[in-house]
């Protein structure tokens, strides 16, 4: 047992870090994983296209790839710890769990040598950006319920119907799209993938504003999108099986949201530490001091579960239980950071700008927001956290029944026909 | 990184899962919560040829010259089997701080007798304030010739009454900081002006009150400096917290199995209650609780191991532990219903140990105030 990283483990970290120094700067207040900020405000999402080529320049896009189609075939390790690091900063232009992980890797599982040579070294030279078309309005925790058509016509995919809650797709150039190819068969069986040009004709985006106030996602609607039958990805009718293996992505995203609200809750000791209130120093108030080591505990203990997700991975080891497990801390976790912040901020954690601590504030409503108004759209932003890729409720029946071994709920009867 | 356990320590824990399976069914741990001493003698015996009382110590004492995170594994499997006795008085309360700071005199005469089974000791801390801090340690020391006089009551001393060697700690000298002026002493248990009685706990542990009546201590048996002893003790309290964590975590996963199989096995409504979703999620997130708090406490075992400083990540599991096992066997309570209820279930064993250690050198609050010094504030 050793929990220490290599030497080579931490010069790499260590380069990881000074790379932010000189990129990043000083003041940088930290995106989240869930990408919201960047496809919201431009100017982040410019910053964050330049950035991504920065990444690509230094080989930190698909790490771990084969080297034959621009990756480092780096170890797993590695790109843990560029995932960590990147995390804990909040750097844009890396997503690691929806584009990275919940594509470039389902084109390497799934995807036919043309196909992998055609999407992949764009991807790691940093030039494109890509989303993914899964849920519907009738598609969400039970996704094999999708109704997005894809007719094969001739040599090509026809799609209509409606995708929703697509993050970043206004911003994308390309998406893996979750399609129903065959309804005769059973919900799960009958879906295949089709990987999407959003320059194609018959694409129509609307962006969704949030509860935070950002339009960071989108609905997209497909009017007789012809999609060449080349970009099927996978078996056709096959895709469940690279719905599996997208899902266990989300192992990634559950550590995410736990390293990156680590960087909240150093920023509230800070703030107590710095604060105070009738000349008594916050950091001194015995309440504050019990709430905030007790959020301190929890995430220490959550990051340290973490670690053995990735050990287990690195062993060749199923870690989905464990995954499960992640991905309803995250969600938690995350809240619960929020609603200390506020209870730290009381009053003030109401007042701030949309997206919180981008310095767009305005000079008379929001002069006297505290820590740029970071903490009200945590804790309007972290509700989705616990429903978003795979809800808490989902991520527990998982983790019951495939992890523990529990019998499955059983299916009600059908509803008799009159 | 690697998280897994080495071949030999596989085999510790498998054996000691055996062995304790074998030796230590529930009949005697209920036997030993209204025995008197609350251990079986001959089980004592049979451990210490198993060189599990000499399993930190150096091996020219008659140690197994292992290290703490060895230790963890056996009192998680200790906890896992309810096992009653004085083990972590003997072993760590005791016997791990004279090994750190006794002269070569007392390991000689003490840490052999340890290691074979045939001295039990224990720490007398807490006194009647129940606090861990430097300022509740009230009970006085003074010096008379070549002996130092011991008068004062301690209370919540594991083990108190059967113990051969007491490490005391008392106030040797009143400074402005009452972490100054504090003493570590080795007092022989049955020293004429000593008497114990045995408290009735919750967890029919054996916690005694400790009076001690102008008891001598010869100078010789003062253990590390005099004045100097808080920081020993501060040592020693991270020991004995995450000692009873490992055994809390021992506790926790075997209560997350007797859950689950019972789910599976219960029927209700014509199908295994644990195939509605309620039981379901309730399970998963206990899988969380015992599964988070076993990393988190390899990891502190295993800091402490290698002499790596871990006073933050200590208190960040005991912390944690002191909640999560109390969730674990409230929740595993609910799911069992009213068969969990009666002592004829095991189950009110482990909630019982569950509040004991929870309390045991530091709950929840107590170690989130170490953290929260550790985070600056």
């Amino acid at each position: 047992m050793d929990f220490r990283f290599t030497p080579e483990e931490e010069a790499f970290r260590k380069e990881v870090k000074e790379f932010f120094g000189k990129e990043l700067p000083p003041d940088w207040p930290g995106v989240d994983p869930d990408q919201y900020h960047e496809d919201a405000f431009d100017h982040i999402h410019e910053f964050s296209k330049a950035l991504q080529k920065k990444f690509a320049a230094k080989g930190w896009l698909g790490l771990t790839w084969p080297k034959k189609y621009g990756g480092q075939e780096a170890p797993l390790w590695k790109q843990m710890i560029l995932e960590e690091e990147l995390t804990y900063r909040g750097t844009a232009g890396y997503d690691a769990y929806q584009f990275l992980g919940g594509c470039g890797d389902i084109v390497l599982e799934f995807g036919t040598e043309a196909q992998k040579e055609k999407y992949i070294p764009p991807m790691c030279r940093g030039e494109v950006k890509w989303a993914t078309g899964m849920s519907e309005p009738n598609a969400g925790s039970d996704l094999a319920s999708l109704q997005l058509k894809a007719d094969l016509q001739g040599d090509y995919f026809v799609l209509n119907g409606q995708k929703t809650w697509q993050s970043a797709a206004h911003r994308a150039d390309f998406a893996p799209v979750y399609c129903r190819t065959d309804p005769n068969l059973a919900k799960h069986r009958g879906i295949s993938i089709v990987i999407v040009d959003y320059k194609t004709p018959g694409i129509t985006m609307r962006r969704l504003t949030q509860m935070s106030g950002l339009d960071a996602f989108c609905e997209v609607f497909y009017d007789n999108v012809k999609i060449p039958k080349e970009n099927l990805l996978g078996q056709l009718n096959g895709g469940w099986a690279v719905v599996m293996s997208a899902l266990n992505h989300e192992r990634t995203y559950g550590i995410q949201l736990i390293v990156n609200i680590k960087r909240d809750l150093d920023l509230l000791v800070q703030y107590c530490r710095e604060t105070k209130v009738n000349g008594e120093p916050l950091a001194k108030n015995a309440l504050l001091r019990n709430r905030l080591a007790e959020m301190a505990i929890q995430l220490e203990v959550a990051r340290t579960l973490g670690y053995k997700v990735n050990s287990m991975v690195l062993k060749g080891q199923n870690p989905m239980a464990t995954a499960n497990q992640m991905k309803i801390l995250g969600g938690i976790m995350t809240q619960r950071v929020a609603i200390l912040g506020m209870q730290i901020l009381g009053l003030y954690g109401q007042l701030g700008p949309v997206g919180g601590n981008w310095k767009q504030m305005d000079e008379k409503k929001d002069k006297w927001a505290r820590l740029g108004g970071r903490m009200k759209h945590l804790y309007l932003t972290t509700v989705c956290n616990t429903i978003a890729a795979g809800t808490t409720e989902v991520a527990r029946n998982g983790l019951a029944t495939m992890g523990l071994g529990l019998p499955r709920e059983p299916k009600p009867a059908a509803p008799a026909k009159k | 990184m690697d998280l897994s356990f080495s071949e030999e320590q596989e085999m510790l824990w498998k054996s000691a899962r055996d062995f304790l399976a074998s030796r230590c069914p529930k009949t005697v741990v209920r036997q030993m919560e209204e025995d008197e001493k609350g251990y079986v003698p001959e089980l004592w015996k049979e451990m210490a040829g198993l060189g599990w009382l000499g399993l930190p110590f150096p091996e020219r004492y008659g140690g197994g010259g292992f290290k703490f995170l060895d230790l963890a594994i056996l009192l998680e499997e200790m906890g896992r089997a309810c096992l009653p006795g004085p083990f972590i008085s003997t072993v760590v309360l005791g016997g791990m701080p004279v090994a750190e700071w006794g002269t070569e005199e007392q390991k000689k005469e003490i840490l052999p007798k340890v290691c074979e089974g045939k001295a039990i000791m224990t720490l007398a801390l807490t006194e009647p304030s129940a606090r861990y801090d430097a300022g509740s340690v009230k009970v006085k020391a003074v010096v008379d010739g070549g002996d130092y006089v011991i008068s004062g009551t301690k209370l919540f001393v594991p083990d108190a009454h059967i113990a051969d060697y007491i490490v005391v700690v008392a106030r040797t000298a009143e400074k402005a900081n009452p972490e100054e002026g504090i003493t570590l002493f080795i007092m022989d248990g049955k020293s004429r002006g000593v008497s114990t009685f045995v408290l009735r706990t919750i967890a029919g542990d054996k916690q005694c009150e400790l009076t001690m009546d102008k008891v001598r201590v010869p100078k010789g048996m003062v253990l590390g400096k005099v004045d100097k002893g808080w920081e020993m003790v501060k040592k020693v309290i991270e020991w004995g917290a995450l000692a009873k964590t490992a055994e809390m975590v021992g506790g926790a996963q075997q209560v997350m199995e007797m859950t689950i199989q019972y789910a599976k096995d219960r029927v209700q409504f014509d199908r295994p209650i644990g195939s509605f979703q309620i039981i379901q999620h309730y399970l998963a997130d206990m899988s969380i609780d015992v599964d988070s708090s076993r990393v988190s406490l390899h990891k502190a075992a295993w800091m402490l191991s290698e002499g790596i400083g871990c006073t933050k990540e200590v208190s960040v599991i005991k912390g944690w532990v002191s909640e999560a096992y109390r969730r674990v066997t409230a929740q595993a309570h609910q799911i069992h219903g009213a068969i969990g209820f009666t002592k004829d279930h095991d189950l009110e064993l482990y909630y019982r140990r569950a509040k004991a250690g929870e309390l045991f050198f530091g709950d929840a609050d107590f170690h989130r105030e170490i953290v929260a010094q550790q985070l600056g504030l």
